[in-house]
């Protein structure tokens, strides 16, 4: 059969087993979801914030603190799963022979992948969606102005953090230590990407280091379109660069036992 | 004609050396046994065979593709059954079957597949949820699902009970009889017994004997050994008879160890003695003798 058929017959099962156990991702669609609220609780959604500069930037990007945090908070579900989902269940399939299975009856890591960020995209679209719903009846945050644009940086994210989460699988080994290190790097980038704090109340130094890094372009690339400040081709052409620089010596390296 | 030709394979794992220097053939249509103890490097050389290994050195021959560079290749037409496997938990019997059916180039009716392995009754069952056997059967049935010329078997009937045991060879038999050829790693001697036409016993990562069951016993010359009992107290003519090699005696068991028609010569010999025992019996060595004695009789863990 094609490989279109294996990739098919594999999204299938991927899909059904996260219907099977649907509480897998619970963190990753509640932590965020449950930050915005607070976040957005603390700074509030006055339009006199939308102008306040700090260290010469933006605090809140010219819209409400409540705006800034929806759209910057389904950046976090997407970091959250890259860094923290993906490489421990992906090291549990390998500790448990699951994926010395796989390889045996020719299943290839692109295809298994794949499946795997075929579903994670469904999950970001439809926490998206929980996402815009939640702060449009809490704040009545905007819903996003330019639908495509997000999506759009939604597919590059999921290529991104896809390969970021591939590569920590590949290279630690255990889920114990991906749940280890998967959770520290989660939440350095969390506090330094502007999904937290706004970047521009971080010091310099860490506003720099963060700036190299895919969190702050994942949340830009998707805070454009959704206030309607258009596409960022800068961006997302960073996290293009980021998906390919994880991406390749992930599937170089991949292990299956 | 070869399907598996193996040269000089070499493997080592930091300084473990699981496999030192191992050759052998594999003819087309034959049940090939690879026995030998825990840590013999069995399930490391199938496992290069199959290109889930890169061996350290050696050539190797497999369906006329070299598994190290042509992995995939091969892969579509061998089936496997692997030790310490798994699949996802929550994956049911039938949706495994027609997944792995996907990925076969040359696919096996899943229905018929499902029933041949007896899990008919499975079908709707989480993977978590089955027993040992029927997991093995599941991995059995995976193994033939891409319709293999050739399939590795490695620890074909762990865990499961006797009767299914029997059903499976039985099977494996069956499958033989439709041309594929079967390399089974085992550490069950009357498995490769009664399954295998051929059979390489492995030890210290090396082949230290390659031959059919009975040829690896008769190579060897180990002694049958015949029991009866009698009262009778003078019976040092029968250490005088060809091919006894030992009488010994407890009570009025008596245990003689001998080579050659030994049963015969000696039931004759205590016939012309007057002496007529119910309980005349002779056990002739079995693979398991062969194995011990080629093995250095340890068994290591």
């Amino acid at each position: 059969m094609s490989t279109m058929g294996g990739y098919r017959a594999m999204t299938r099962t991927e899909f059904r087993l996260f219907r099977r156990e649907p509480f897998s991702v619970v963190f990753v669609l509640a932590f965020p979801l449950m930050m915005m609220v607070l976040l957005a609780a603390v700074f509030g959604n006055k339009k006199t914030d939308a102008h306040t500069v700090q260290n010469g930037m933006l605090i809140w990007r010219g819209v409400t603190p409540a705006n800034y945090y929806t759209a910057a908070s389904v950046a976090v579900i997407v970091a959250a799963l890259g860094l923290m989902t993906l490489p421990m269940s992906l090291d549990s399939y390998r500790e448990r022979g699951i994926l010395r299975r796989f390889h045996a009856s020719s299943i290839s890591a692109p295809t298994l992948v794949s499946a795997i960020l075929t579903l994670a995209l469904v999950t970001f679209v439809a926490g998206t969606v929980v996402m815009a719903v939640v702060a449009r009846f809490a704040y009545h945050a905007m819903l996003p102005q330019d639908v495509l644009g997000v999506v759009a940086a939604l597919v590059v994210g999921t290529a991104t953090f896809g390969a970021i989460g591939l590569l920590l699988a590949t290279l630690l080994r255990t889920s114990r230590s991906a749940q280890g290190i998967g959770l520290l790097l989660f939440f350095a980038l969390w506090l330094i990407s502007g999904t937290a704090p706004p970047r521009a109340v971080l010091p310099a130094g860490l506003r720099d280091i963060g700036g190299l890094l895919p969190l702050t372009h994942l949340v830009t690339a998707i805070q454009n379109p959704w206030f309607g400040f258009g596409w960022s081709g800068t961006d997302l052409a960073v996290l293009a660069a980021w998906a390919v620089a994880a991406g390749v010596p992930a599937l170089w390296l991949f292990r299956w036992d | 004609m070869a399907v598996i030709t193996v040269d000089h394979l070499r493997k080592t794992y930091r300084d473990v050396v699981a496999v030192d220097d191992l050759s052998f053939d594999v003819e087309a249509g034959e049940i090939f046994g690879i026995l030998g103890p825990n840590g013999a490097g069995k399930t490391t050389t199938v496992e290069c065979v199959q290109g889930l290994r890169h061996p350290d050195g050696g050539t190797m021959q497999v369906l006329g593709l070299d598994p190290t560079t042509q992995g995939a290749q091969l892969r579509q037409r061998i089936g496997s059954q692997l030790q310490d496997s798994a699949l996802p938990g929550r994956l049911r019997v039938a949706e495994s079957i027609e997944l792995f059916a996907a990925f076969a180039h040359r696919p096996v009716d899943c229905d018929e597949l499902l029933a041949r392995w007896r899990l008919d009754d499975q079908r709707g069952q989480a993977f978590d949820s089955l027993s040992g056997g029927q997991r093995q059967r599941l991995f059995i049935a995976l193994a033939f699902v891409n319709s293999p010329e050739l399939v590795f078997l490695d620890e074909l009937t762990q865990g499961l009970d006797p009767q299914a045991r029997r059903a499976t060879w039985e099977l494996i038999r069956e499958i033989r009889q439709g041309g594929t050829t079967v390399v089974l790693v085992t550490h069950f001697m009357d498995e490769a017994e009664h399954l295998c036409d051929r059979v390489a016993v492995v030890d210290g990562g090396k082949v230290v004997a390659l031959d059919t069951p009975q040829g690896l016993i008769d190579g060897l010359g180990l002694p049958s050994v015949v029991r009866f009992t009698t009262s009778e107290a003078d019976l040092d003519w029968l250490e005088k008879i060809d091919g006894v090699e030992t009488v010994a005696r407890l009570g009025d068991a008596v245990e003689i160890r001998g080579t050659g028609p030994v049963l015969a010569l000696v039931a004759s010999e205590l016939v012309a003695h007057g002496i007529i025992p119910l309980d005349l019996r002779v056990e002739r060595p079995t693979v398991e003798d062969a194995f011990l004695t080629l093995t250095g009789g340890d068994i290591r863990s």
